[in-house]
């Protein structure tokens, strides 16, 4: 019975005909994360068809939603066993190595889209001429940053994440006397002038009171940014500090002092800091002559990393990234009046996994060219000789 | 594509290459769980962009407390109406749309290419017309400046709702951008702050118009 069921099971993921099935899906994937990109973003639509199990449908009239169609995640999944179950399959002979490298390299080539998929971050740095900067910062997930900017040299910063903030309740402060209450938090909200008449707002310190918070649903739009907003409450040795909002609507923090400390309080895109610094000596962006059409963009950067004594200049333009430190620096945008440039960073720990995959699919195609020749090239000398 | 000759014997290697998959998944899981956590880094103090020609930048040290926001036009006391609201005549060709969020009101100039006005109301000082100014410098991709440079480049403007300091500043670069800005505090103690900005050239010509609205404010 057991053996029936294992043996049906693995039937059905080397099956052939699943390949195809699953194929489809993958087609019919592309074509509808690539319409849903209009109105939801590219970062959006990705989550929503490619790097999730199932596709889901929320109707009104139900209160959870149904799942529509296999999301890019699990296709990708049976996918990867149906290939694995395939590479089991082909005999164990020398004669086969070059269909077990072909298969090898394809399963490494889906393994690197799982890891980018879970593990690979997209980030940015922004930096103005002459300025140095030693933080990437996310394009969507915010953060409150808590900063203790008492010394004149260096600011203790303590990051509370978005996902904790909308936990609610209290977030101790690790390393401060500080304790958080989080009164509300919205993904994404509305300020505006609070009206007269108007109840009073949540806030009660700060530039808070004066202002109206209207929560909004999210966006995932490319264009669209959602605006973080929280009332949060900063206790200290049992003493109040009053209710701030911080939202990234906000764009100056604002700030308390507890027994000589300051700290101030500000919502803003997540930060990751490095241990080393890039210094923008130069953007460039060449126009061909005549015309307004861009020819080339490129930031020169000093990278200074203390920790390897090094210090070098490094010229980043289109299609020429710097790999440092296992994040990949590309110029993506500039502004203010090109005195500003903005590279994409993305850190994939398996960024080297399709490049394996490449080589080890056409080493594997040369092996089984090489023995197909060898066994036909032989097969023709047996015939002249028989 | 392949031959079908293997049977389920191999299947703890399967077993084995499917656990190791979902392995990878926990770890992955794992790692993202840790990012939801307060994190604490020690770094050294942001500093401004140094521009060549303004190598003396500000120390930021301090806490920019009470200072309003980069973003522009943030954030903004309960609206005022009546007594110690502004009122402005519009010259012929502008027109005034209602502010929103933030905003107070909005003009549109009959120049044509990039340039608007608007009017934001902030409570008190707002944070000092320093850190204000070098605010708006900043968003065109100039340096800060000091009180003295500040006080070189402020023109006072006589009207009837009292003095108004009106700064301009053009950026540098391929394609100037120009800023020309107007602050006055009122008696029920909010600073008006009337904004144009744009490419340098619309800006160039749209600001005789904007300085005789700015010469017409007086209080409602």
């Amino acid at each position: 019975m057991i053996k029936t069921l294992v043996s049906r099971t693995w039937k059905f993921f080397k099956s052939f005909q699943l390949t195809i099935v699953l194929l489809a899906c993958l087609m019919a994937l592309v074509v509808l994360c690539t319409l849903a990109q209009v109105n939801m973003g590219t970062q959006g639509a990705v989550n929503a068809y490619m790097r999730s199990l199932f596709v889901w449908w929320r109707t009104p009239a139900l209160p959870f939603p149904l799942p529509v169609f296999p999301g890019g995640g699990l296709v990708g999944l049976l996918l990867t066993l149906n290939l694995i179950a395939k590479t089991l399959d082909i005999q164990r002979s020398w004669a086969k190595a070059g269909m077990w490298l072909v298969h090898s390299g394809l399963v490494v080539l889906f393994a690197g889209e799982f890891v980018a998929g879970m593990m690979q971050v997209d980030t940015n740095m922004s930096i103005e001429v002459g300025q140095t900067v030693n933080y990437v910062q996310s394009y969507k997930n915010m953060e409150l940053a808590v900063i203790d900017t008492t010394d004149p040299a260096w600011d203790e910063v303590y990051s509370v994440p978005d996902t904790l903030l909308a936990k609610g309740g209290s977030i101790a402060i690790p390393g401060t006397p500080l304790t958080l209450n989080v009164k509300a938090y919205y993904p994404n909200a509305e300020l505006s002038n609070l009206p007269t008449g108007a109840p009073p707002s949540m806030a009660t310190a700060g530039v808070g009171p004066g202002v109206s918070v209207v929560e909004r649903p999210t966006v995932t739009n490319d264009n669209e940014m959602n605006q973080a907003s929280a009332f949060v409450e900063p206790m200290a040795s049992g003493r109040s500090y009053g209710t701030w909002l911080a939202s990234i609507a906000l764009g100056a923090p604002q700030s308390f002092t507890h027994e000589g400390h300051t700290y101030s309080l500000s919502m803003r895109l997540r930060r990751q800091y490095l241990p080393y610094a890039f210094t923008l000596k130069q953007f460039r962006h060449d126009v061909y002559p005549g015309t307004d059409i861009p020819k080339n963009f490129s930031s020169l950067v000093q990278v200074v990393n203390p920790s390897q004594k090094e210090s070098r200049e490094v010229l980043i333009y289109m299609n020429q990234p710097l790999r440092y430190e296992g994040k990949t620096f590309y110029q993506a945008s500039f502004g203010k009046n090109d005195t500003l440039s903005v590279l994409s960073v993305v850190e994939n720990p398996g960024w080297l996994l399709p490049y394996v995959s490449c080589v080890l699919v056409s080493l594997g195609l040369l092996v089984h060219f090489a023995i197909v020749l060898r066994r036909s090239l032989k097969r023709r000398q047996d015939k002249k000789e028989g | 594509m392949l031959k079908t000759s293997m049977l389920p014997h191999r299947s703890t290697s399967f077993v084995a290459k499917a656990s190791l998959l979902a392995g990878a998944g926990l770890l992955a899981l794992a790692i993202g769980c840790g990012r939801d956590q307060v994190s604490h880094f020690r770094v050294p103090k942001e500093a401004v962009a140094d521009h060549p020609d303004h190598p003396g930048h500000e120390d930021h040290a301090g806490p920019a407390q009470g200072m309003p926001p980069a973003g522009g036009d943030m954030p903004a006391p309960p609206r005022p109406t009546g007594q110690g609201s502004l009122k402005w005549s519009l010259p012929k060709g502008w027109s005034e749309v209602p502010g929103e969020g933030m905003r107070f009101a909005t003009f549109k100039s009959p120049v044509p290419g990039k340039n608007e006005a608007t009017v934001v109301v902030l409570p008190g000082v707002a944070g000092g017309e320093l850190a204000n100014v070098n605010r708006w410098r900043g968003q065109i991709g100039l340096g800060p400046i000091d009180e003295a440079a500040l006080a070189a480049a402020r023109v006072v403007v006589k009207t009837k709702a009292g003095a108004l300091n009106v700064y301009d500043f053009t950026s540098e670069g391929q394609t100037k951008s120009r800023m020309v800005t107007g602050l006055i505090s009122t008696p029920d103690g909010n600073t008006w702050f009337l904004k144009l900005t744009g490419d340098a050239a619309p800006v160039a010509k749209a600001k005789p118009d904007f300085m005789r609205i700015l010469e017409s404010l007086r209080l409602d």
